[in-house]
């Protein structure tokens, strides 16, 4: 996708030039920064002074060849901050108020029955829906797009909305509907999870600039990225996959792609299914021995890669099979003597690990 | 006399001839209340002083306009009698000056419930594909409904209260052009006051009636 575009807004100028090719790219910023004007830009709902948006070699809007598609004909799934669902029908009219467009090429299979079972809006279709949960209006406002069968998804912070109990269960539908409907997504968030989870491509935008881009994991790990952000938590996201459970126990055993394994809370799945787990960077702990007698599960053992400091915090990349991001204080760094290839000990706690 | 025929006679006339004039400009007025709660261009507010000027001006003035305009020695008079249509001193003459004044109520009620419709709405549904006019018919209207129907129940009663510009343009002519006001005035000057008030009551009762109803209609539109 090719995305140049200049956008007068009230205090600055939002002029972003980029080209990337992934599944699903998060657009993530502070509030204020130009993310929304971005995506009404792309999906044709706002005045562009100048630029060009391509999406898949076909063009939606160029100012040199004086193009500018229609928001009707970009084939675009926009679902909004605010859900913005119609409020006058019912579920079932809304999620197929787009449904007569004609399909884009690759989405055939999606179905209505499909998305709704992917969804869980099973039991919602005959409600109106200003009887919904904020959750519920999510996943219809998500479902509605998807059924109009777009060439590329929109959402934009779709759970800034939502409390956090919310949140965790809304993100693995976010989860579902990437892996299952293989729609391209731009996803706008200012929350780094939603970003280490969702995204494998990140474009960071600072006052209508870009001001960085890659792979998530790599593009936060630069210092000035994330201790930019000290409010923000910084969660190590891992794909693994599935070895076994325990109910009386409390416990799953799951295996890393390097090969190592973890406890984490019960959860039931099938064996060898790979799911994603996360653990925020301010709930492991660092040791320079072998920790005895302690209630933690896991304690893996690793070396210190890197430490970039700033303002009495550090974050560590520990490499202890995965890599491990780790934050602490200035203090706790010095008092370990930690330093660049120091061995050290990880603990975590088997229930600090959340499930997606 | 109380109910005579009469009575009913002009009751009926009125409310025939209100409900063809709110009838009329019912799809004018929506489309220019949406073009002012949603499109810009220079200008614009002239037009919308000028469509609200009836309601200020002494109805009279307005009468005397219409007069003017559509009176047999003015171009559009002529042009129109020529081809057999004749607007002054009859009940065409009624409903124009009836359409004329109660236009701008129309056209603010409906503007204003156009406005409270939320533009992302209708944003959303242009990305799903939806055209203008779809759009038009299956968002914006259904959700500024109630107050298009408060609107034109008050542009409804504010017609059968016509009194001013009638008289210019289409005068009061018992059994012709005779509308309650009119023939409460009449019956006033001739002394009939059993009459006049029967009439009164028939047109507070009216006027009570429509204007609960489209006050109903605004609040209970809000709370939607």
């Amino acid at each position: 996708m090719l995305l140049r575009c200049q956008i007068p807004l009230a205090n600055f100028e939002l002029n972003i030039d980029v080209t990337f090719d992934t599944r699903v790219t998060a657009i993530f910023g502070p509030s204020g920064s130009g993310k929304t004007t971005l995506l009404d830009a792309i999906a044709g709902l706002r005045k562009i002074a100048a630029g060009e948006i391509e999406i898949d070699g076909k063009t939606l809007f160029s100012s040199a060849r004086r193009i500018n598609l229609r928001p009707q004909q970009r084939g675009i799934g926009y679902v909004p901050q605010e859900g913005a669902l119609f409020p006058h029908l019912s579920v079932r009219k809304t999620i197929l108020f787009g449904a007569t467009r004609d399909g884009h090429a690759g989405n055939k299979g999606l179905t209505v029955d499909h998305v709704v079972d992917i969804l869980e809006i099973g039991d919602l279709l005959n409600r109106p829906v200003t009887k919904l949960s904020g959750g519920e209006a999510q996943r219809v406002a998500l479902a509605r797009a998807i059924l109009s069968q777009p060439g590329l998804l929109l959402l934009d912070e779709p759970l800034a909305a939502l409390d956090i109990g919310l949140k965790e269960r809304i993100l693995p539908y976010l989860g579902r509907v990437r892996d299952e409907f293989k729609i391209p997504m731009i996803y706008v968030t200012h929350n780094l999870t939603e970003v280490l989870t969702l995204a494998d491509w990140v474009l960071m935008i600072q006052h209508g600039k870009l001001v960085a881009q890659g792979v998530p994991k790599e593009t936060f790990r630069s210092a000035n990225t994330i201790l930019q952000l000290p409010n923000e938590e910084f969660e190590n996201v891992f794909t693994v996959s599935f070895a076994e459970s325990n109910r009386e126990a409390g416990t799953t055993r799951v295996r890393l792609a390097s090969g190592g394994e973890l406890l984490i809370p019960y959860v039931q799945r099938q064996a060898d299914v790979s799911f994603q787990i996360r653990v925020s960077a301010d709930d492991i702990l660092v040791a320079t021995e072998r920790p005895m007698g302690i209630s933690a599960g896991n304690v893996l053992s690793g070396a210190v890669h890197r430490i970039e400091s700033l303002d009495g915090e550090a974050m560590l990349t520990v490499l202890a099979g995965e890599e491990f991001l780790v934050r602490l204080t200035a203090s706790a760094v010095m008092r370990l003597s930690l330093m660049e290839n120091t061995p050290v000990y990880l603990i975590i706690k088997t229930r600090s690990f959340r499930v997606l | 006399m109380i109910f005579s025929f009469e009575t009913w006679q002009i009751t009926l006339f009125s409310l025939s001839v209100g409900f063809a004039s709110t009838l009329l400009i019912l799809p004018f007025g929506i489309g220019l209340a949406w073009l002012f709660a949603r499109k810009e261009w220079p200008l614009k507010s002239v037009l919308e002083t000028i469509v609200l000027l009836p309601l200020v001006m002494p109805p009279v003035s307005t009468g005397l306009i219409l007069l003017k305009i559509f009176g047999r020695r003015s171009s559009l008079g002529t042009w129109l009698y020529e081809r057999g249509i004749e607007i002054v001193f009859n009940w065409k003459g009624v409903l124009i000056a009836m359409a004329v004044m109660s236009f701008p109520l129309l056209v603010r009620s409906v503007r204003t419930s156009f406005s409270e419709v939320n533009p992302r709405l209708e944003q959303i549904a242009a990305t799903l594909g939806a055209s203008g006019l779809r759009i038009f018919f299956v968002i914006t209207i259904p959700l500024a409904y109630k107050g298009i129907v408060a609107g034109a129940l008050l542009a409804f009663s504010r017609a059968l209260g016509e009194f001013g510009a009638t008289i210019l343009l289409a005068g009061n002519i018992p059994g012709e052009t005779q509308t309650l006001s009119l023939a409460i005035y009449n019956f006033v000057q001739l002394g009939k006051d059993p009459e006049a008030y029967t009439l009164l009551g028939i047109t507070v009762a009216l006027a009570f009636l429509f204007v609960w109803c489209s006050e109903w209609l605004l609040r209970t539109g809000k709370k939607a």
